[in-house]
C-alpha cells in the first residue's frame, strides 16, 4: 500500500477538483449513472405534515418559463404584474395568510416566491377567487399555461399546474433527502438495511438532474411558528 | 329549480324518521354483474333495493337506500379512463393518502384502522340502508346482496340515532345544515347564514367562491349533480371526555378567576343542581363545543343553557363573537360570518353533515365509568358514523380539517391549537381558552384526543342518471 | 436510579476503543480547557422556565471546551466533534449543567444501539486510498475519502460508515461527523445539547425543548485543505478573551406534538418556535486548569428545578456513565441538585 504520496496520487486528488473533470463527468458519467440508476423527479412544495410549525410560513417557489423568450416577453410579464398592484394588495389582505410574495424575472422565467400559512391548495384556491384575473394574465404568458386558464373555470387543473411548477424543497437535513427518494420508490425498509452512504453525492447529482431547479431547504426563519395574523395581532396592526 | 328526482336522497334529506342505519362496505366481484345491479337499483328491478332519490312524491319510502363509489370502485366498474382522469386528486388518492391533512395520525393513522378499512383499495362501494325498524336493515341487506355474484361484503358498520338527536358526548347534534338556493326546505330552522349556492353540494352549479366552478367529470350524465362524501368512522372516548371535564372543573374551582366564569350562587342556573363542580363541568363542556349539551349556542346564551333561544339563528359578531370561544368546535367547523383570517373563505367551506352514533350509549352513573378509577381501556367501542358531503372534498372537507380544525389558522388567538373535541390533541401540548366576560381568558391544558378515526373512505355520490350510466352495458 | 453495571459497561466500551487508556483523565473529550464566564437570561426566559438561572440575574458560569477525540494526543486541527459543557452556578452552591457538542444529532437511539455501534465502529487502520481506487470512486460519482492527517494511522470512520449503512437513524449523525471540520476558535462554533428537556413555566405549563449555543462571533471553520495544526485552540481562546469577552446566545427550540422527544438521532425542523433564553459572556480562561478543566465534572442530568429530563434513553444512560467515569478519574464530586 502506498505510504508516500506519488505523482498519480497528487494527480487524482487534484483532477477531480478541476472544472474540466466536472465538465467531462457531466457529459459522460452523469448520463451513464442516470441510465443505470434512474431517479424520478421529487414533487414540489413543502413536505406534508400535520404539525403546526410546519404549516405556517410555508414556502412557494414557482419558476415559470415564459413563452416569448426575449426582452419583449419579459416586459410583458413585468407589465402584467405592474398593472395589477391594487389587485395583488387586495388579494393579500383578503386571503390573509401571505407573509411575503415576490415576483422575479430570472432568465426567461417569471418566478413567484411567497411565504404563506396553511394548506397549499387552500392558499391557491383562495387567491384564484380573489385575483384569478391576475393569475390568468401572467399564466397566459407562460409555456403550457393556456390549458389551465381561465383558472376560475379550471380550479383543480390550475392548482395542479402550479404545484407542478413549485420547486422541490430539499430537506434541511442532508440525509433526509435520501428518505424522500426512498418514499417515492415506496422503500420503507427499517433497520437493518443495506445502504451505501457514500453514494449520497451521486444521488444528489442525479436528483438535480431530475429536478434541475430546487429550493435548498424550506427556508431559514427568524421567528418560526407564527402565522401572518399572529404577527399582525401581536404588533397591534389588526388582522 | 333543481330536479330532486335526479339526486340521491341522502344529500339533501336527513332521513330523520329512520333512526337505524347500516353501511355495507362492498367490493366489486364481477364487473358486468355489478353494472347490472346498478342498473336495477335505479328503478328497484329484480329485487335490488331502489336508490332513494331526493323526490319522494306522494309516498314516503319505508326504507332508504343510497350508494357511494370510491375511485377504485369507479375503476372496477370499468369507467372510461378519460372520465376517471377528471375526478379531483383527493378523491383519486383516497382518504388514507390524505391522512396528514385530516389529522389521521397516531392512534387515528390509517395503518391502525381495523378491517375492512385496513385494505382501502378493496373498498369499492359503500351502500347505506336507513330504516325505521331494525329488522328492515336485514331485509334490505338480503335484497341488496342475495349472493356474491356482483359484490362481496367486506364489512358493515351500524348506527342508531338516539332519541332527541343526542350523540355520545351528550350533546344534541344534527342542528345546523346549509340551506340551498333553489331548494325548498321547510324542515329547517331559521338561520342567519346566507343560503348556500347549489354548487356547495352538487357538481355543475355555481359555488360559494364567486366565479369558481369545480370540474365536472365527463360525460355530463356521470358528473352532473353528483357530489362527494367523506365517510368517517369516528371513535369517541367518552370516559376520557367526562374525566377531562372533572379535571377541568377541579382546576377551575381553584382558579382565581373561576368566579368570573361562574359567579357564586349561580350554580343552579346551569341545570345540574347546586354543585359548583357539576356546573363547572357543564360550562367546560359547553365551551369546548360552542353549544350547551342541549344545543343552546353560546353565541346567544353564554351564561346558561336556555331552551327559549334559537338553535341556529346566530352569528359570531358582537356578543356572539365575545362569548363563544374562538376555538369552540362548532365555530372552528363553521365560523359563519364571524371575523376570520381568510376573509374570502367565510361560508365557502360548508358541508352537509349526516351522522349517526354507533355503539352503546354511555351512562356516567353505570358501572362503565367511575371517576375515582382511571380509565382501564374497557370502554366499549362507540362513536359516530359521519358523512361530510360537499361538491369539493379539497375545498370544503379537507380545507376545514387541515387549516381550521387542526391548525386554527382562521384566528390568531387559536393558531397553534387543535379542535378541542375532534382535533388530534396531545395532552402534553394541547390548550384551549375559555373566554371571560372581562375579555380575559382562562387557558385549559392537557386535552387528550377525544375522537380517533377508525376508518373511512372518500366516495362519489352519483346522481340517478349517473347510476344509470354506470349501470349501462359496456 | 443509576444502573451502575450498564454505566460501567458503557464507559468500558469507550475505553476499549481507545488507542491507549488515559488513567485519571476523561476517556473521551480528554483534551479540554476550563473557562469562566457569566450568563444573563433574556427578558422572556423567565416566562418559559422557572429555573433560577433564567430569572434574569447574572449567574456565574464554568465552561469546559473540549476536543471529542479520546486520548492525550492533541489534534486541534483534525475534523472532530467539539464539546461545550456549561455549569450555571446557582444559589446554595448548586449547579445546573448543559452539555452540548458541535454535532446536531446523536448517532444512536439507546444503550443497545451504542453497544452495537461500539462493536462495529472499532478503530481500524486508516491509510490514504490508492489513486486507482480513487479513480474508481470518481467513476462512480463518489467523493473519495479524505487523506489521513499526518500521524493519523487509525480511526473509526470505516466502522461508523458500516454502522450507518445498516441503520438509517444513524445516518444523519454520522454524515454530519464526516463534514464537521475544525473550528477556528472554540468561540466560533455552534453547540447543541441534542437531548430533549422539559421546562416548566411560572404558570405550570411544561414544554419539551432543545437547547443550542450560538456564537455571537459567528461560526467559522479552518480551511480543510490546509495542513492541520495540532495546537492552537487553547492559545486562541486565551488571546481572544484577553482582548474582548466572547459571547454565545442560548437558543431554546420548543417541540411540538409529533416531534421526537426521546430520540436524539432525530432533528427537530427549523419551523419550531425558537426563543432567545439569554447570553453567555466568557471572561477568561481559568488559571487553575486542574480544577476547572480536569477535576470539574458535568452531568447532563444535573438540572436546576424547573428543568427536567425527557425519557431519552441516551440522556438517562449518561446519568450513570458520567458518574462512573468521574469516579474512575477522581473527578470532583458535586452536590447533586
Amino acid at each position: 500500500m502506498p505510504s508516500d504520496e506519488g505523482v498519480l496520487d497528487r494527480l487524482v486528488d487534484w483532477v477531480h477538483t478541476t472544472d474540466v473533470f466536472k465538465c467531462v463527468a457531466s457529459w459522460t458519467l452523469v448520463p451513464y449513472w442516470a441510465r443505470r440508476t434512474p431517479v424520478k423527479p421529487l414533487p414540489g412544495g413543502p413536505h406534508p405534515s400535520f404539525q403546526h410549525g410546519d404549516n405556517v410560513q410555508c414556502m412557494m417557489n414557482l419558476i415559470m418559463p415564459l413563452k416569448v423568450k426575449s426582452p419583449i416577453g419579459r416586459a410583458e410579464a413585468a407589465l402584467a404584474i405592474a398593472k395589477n398592484k391594487d389587485a395583488i394588495y387586495a388579494g393579500l389582505n383578503n386571503v390573509g395568510t401571505v407573509h411575503f410574495a415576490r415576483f422575479v424575472i430570472v432568465g426567461d422565467n417569471i418566478c413567484m416566491f411567497s411565504v404563506y400559512d396553511g394548506d397549499f391548495t387552500n392558499y391557491i384556491r383562495d387567491f384564484i377567487a380573489t385575483i384569478g384575473e391576475v393569475f390568468n394574465e401572467v399564466v397566459k404568458l407562460v409555456e403550457g399555461g393556456k390549458k389551465v386558464i381561465p383558472c376560475e373555470k379550471n380550479v383543480e387543473a390550475f392548482i395542479q399546474w402550479v404545484h407542478e411548477h413549485d420547486l422541490y424543497q430539499v430537506p434541511d437535513t442532508a440525509t433526509d433527502f435520501l428518505r424522500d427518494q426512498e418514499d417515492l420508490k415506496g422503500d420503507r425498509a427499517v433497520s437493518p438495511v443495506d445502504d451505501d452512504l457514500t453514494l449520497l453525492p451521486r444521488k444528489l447529482v442525479l436528483q438535480l438532474r431530475a429536478n434541475a431547479n430546487i429550493s435548498l431547504g424550506s427556508g431559514y426563519r427568524a421567528y418560526p411558528g407564527f402565522s401572518v395574523a399572529q404577527v399582525r395581532k401581536h404588533l397591534k396592526l389588526g388582522w | 329549480m333543481i330536479n330532486l328526482a335526479d339526486l340521491q336522497g341522502n344529500i339533501l334529506r336527513g332521513y330523520t324518521k329512520k333512526p337505524h342505519v347500516r353501511y355495507l362496505i362492498l367490493e366489486v366481484v364481477d364487473r358486468s354483474a355489478a353494472r347490472l345491479w346498478l342498473a336495477a337499483s335505479v328503478s328497484g328491478r329484480n329485487g335490488v333495493p331502489q336508490i332513494t332519490s331526493g323526490d319522494w312524491g306522494e309516498n314516503k319510502p319505508d326504507t332508504c337506500f343510497n350508494i357511494g363509489l370510491t375511485y377504485e370502485g369507479l375503476c372496477a366498474l370499468g369507467t372510461p379512463s378519460a372520465s376517471l382522469k377528471m375526478f379531483p386528486n383527493e378523491f383519486v388518492e383516497g382518504m388514507t393518502a390524505r391522512a396528514l391533512k385530516l389529522g389521521d395520525v397516531g392512534a387515528s393513522a390509517p395503518e391502525k384502522w381495523p378491517a375492512p378499512f385496513n385494505e382501502p383499495k378493496r373498498i369499492h362501494l359503500i351502500a347505506t340502508i336507513y330504516a325505521e325498524k331494525f329488522e328492515q336493515l336485514n331485509e334490505v341487506q338480503k335484497r341488496a346482496l342475495p349472493d356474491e355474484k356482483a359484490f362481496r361484503l367486506l364489512g358493515t358498520r351500524e348506527g342508531y340515532n338516539f332519541p332527541g338527536d343526542f350523540v355520545h358526548f351528550g350533546y344534541r347534534d344534527n342542528i345546523t345544515q346549509p340551506r340551498f338556493e333553489g331548494v325548498h326546505d321547510p324542515e329547517r330552522y331559521p338561520d342567519r347564514q346566507p343560503r348556500a349556492p347549489l354548487g356547495t353540494v352538487l357538481l355543475g352549479h355555481p359555488t360559494n367562491l364567486e366565479g369558481l366552478m369545480w370540474r365536472v367529470p365527463h360525460p355530463v350524465a356521470l358528473g352532473h349533480n353528483g357530489t362527494f362524501n367523506a365517510f368517517r368512522v369516528l371513535k369517541q372516548h367518552v370516559a376520557d371526555f367526562e374525566r377531562y371535564l372533572d379535571r377541568a372543573a377541579s382546576y377551575l374551582l381553584e382558579h382565581p378567576q373561576g368566579y368570573e366564569l361562574l359567579p357564586r350562587g349561580e350554580e343552579e342556573k346551569i341545570g345540574k343542581g347546586p354543585s359548583r363542580r357539576a356546573a363547572l363541568r357543564e360550562i367546560v363542556a359547553a365551551n369546548l363545543c360552542g353549544r350547551w349539551r342541549d344545543g343552546t349556542p353560546l353565541a346567544l346564551s353564554a351564561d346558561a343553557p336556555d331552551p327559549n333561544v334559537d338553535l341556529t339563528d346566530f352569528d359570531y359578531v358582537g356578543v356572539g363573537d365575545a362569548r363563544c370561544p374562538h376555538g369552540a368546535h362548532i365555530r372552528r367547523c363553521n365560523p359563519r360570518g364571524g371575523q376570520i383570517v381568510q376573509r374570502i373563505a367565510n361560508n365557502s367551506r360548508r358541508l352537509v353533515r349526516r351522522g349517526v352514533p354507533y355503539g352503546p350509549p354511555y351512562n356516567p352513573d353505570g358501572p362503565l365509568y367511575d371517576p375515582a378509577k382511571p380509565y382501564d381501556g374497557d370502554e366499549p367501542e362507540r362513536g359516530l358514523l359521519g358523512n361530510f358531503i360537499g361538491a369539493s372534498l379539497g375545498a370544503q372537507f379537507e380545507a376545514m380539517s387541515c387549516d381550521w380544525l387542526n391548525l386554527g389558522l382562521q384566528d390568531p388567538r387559536i393558531t397553534g391549537s387543535n379542535d378541542p373535541i375532534s382535533g388530534t390533541n396531545d395532552p402534553g401540548t394541547s390548550w384551549f381558552d375559555l373566554p371571560l366576560k372581562s375579555g380575559d381568558t382562562i387557558r385549559l391544558h392537557g386535552l387528550p384526543e377525544f375522537v380517533s378515526t377508525r376508518g373511512g373512505a372518500y366516495t362519489f355520490l352519483p346522481s340517478l342518471k349517473a347510476i344509470e350510466y354506470l349501470g349501462s352495458p359496456m | 436510579m443509576v444502573d451502575t453495571s450498564t454505566a460501567k459497561q458503557l464507559v468500558q466500551a469507550i475505553i476499549d476503543n481507545l488507542e491507549q487508556p488515559v488513567p485519571g483523565r476523561r476517556p473521551v473529550h480528554t483534551i479540554g480547557v476550563g473557562v469562566k464566564g457569566e450568563f444573563v437570561a433574556s427578558d422572556v426566559a423567565c416566562t418559559y422556565c422557572i429555573a433560577e438561572h433564567f430569572n434574569g440575574k447574572p449567574v456565574r458560569v464554568s465552561v469546559r471546551f473540549s476536543n471529542g477525540l479520546g486520548g492525550v494526543n492533541q489534534h486541534d486541527g483534525w475534523s472532530d466533534v467539539r464539546g461545550m459543557a456549561t455549569r450555571f452556578h446557582i444559589s446554595g452552591e448548586r449547579g445546573s449543567d448543559l452539555i452540548a457538542t458541535t454535532l446536531g444529532e446523536f448517532f444512536v437511539r439507546n444503550v443497545d444501539d451504542f453497544f452495537e455501534f461500539s462493536k462495529i465502529a472499532k478503530r481500524e487502520k486508516y491509510e490514504r486510498r490508492p489513486w486507482w481506487r480513487k479513480v474508481w470512486d470518481l467513476l462512480q460519482l463518489k467523493i473519495p475519502p479524505r487523506n489521513p492527517y499526518p500521524d493519523e494511522t487509525k480511526n473509526v470512520d470505516e466502522g461508523a460508515l458500516r454502522y450507518a449503512n445498516r441503520h438509517r437513524f444513524a445516518q444523519l449523525g454520522i454524515f454530519q461527523v464526516g463534514l464537521i471540520g475544525a473550528p477556528e476558535s472554540y468561540a466560533r462554533a455552534s453547540y447543541h445539547a441534542v437531548h430533549t428537556f422539559w421546562v416548566t413555566a411560572p404558570d405550570g405549563v411544561r414544554r419539551p425543548v432543545r437547547f443550542s449555543w450560538q456564537p455571537v462571533a459567528g461560526v467559522r471553520n479552518t480551511d480543510p485543505k490546509a495542513v492541520p495544526r495540532d495546537r492552537y485552540l487553547f492559545d486562541e481562546l486565551r488571546d481572544r478573551l484577553q482582548r474582548w469577552p466572547a459571547r454565545f446566545m442560548l437558543m431554546m427550540t420548543i417541540g411540538e406534538e409529533g416531534d421526537a422527544l426521546d430520540d436524539p438521532t432525530k432533528p427537530w425542523p427549523g419551523t419550531r418556535i425558537r426563543v432567545v433564553m439569554g447570553t453567555l459572556t466568557l471572561l477568561k480562561v481559568s488559571e487553575d486548569q486542574e480544577a476547572d478543566g480536569e477535576r470539574i465534572s458535568f452531568n447532563p442530568n444535573r438540572l436546576a428545578p424547573g428543568i427536567e429530563v425527557s425519557n431519552d434513553p441516551i440522556l438517562e444512560a449518561r446519568l450513570g456513565a458520567y458518574e462512573v467515569s468521574r469516579e474512575m478519574r477522581g473527578g470532583c464530586p458535586f452536590k447533586w441538585r
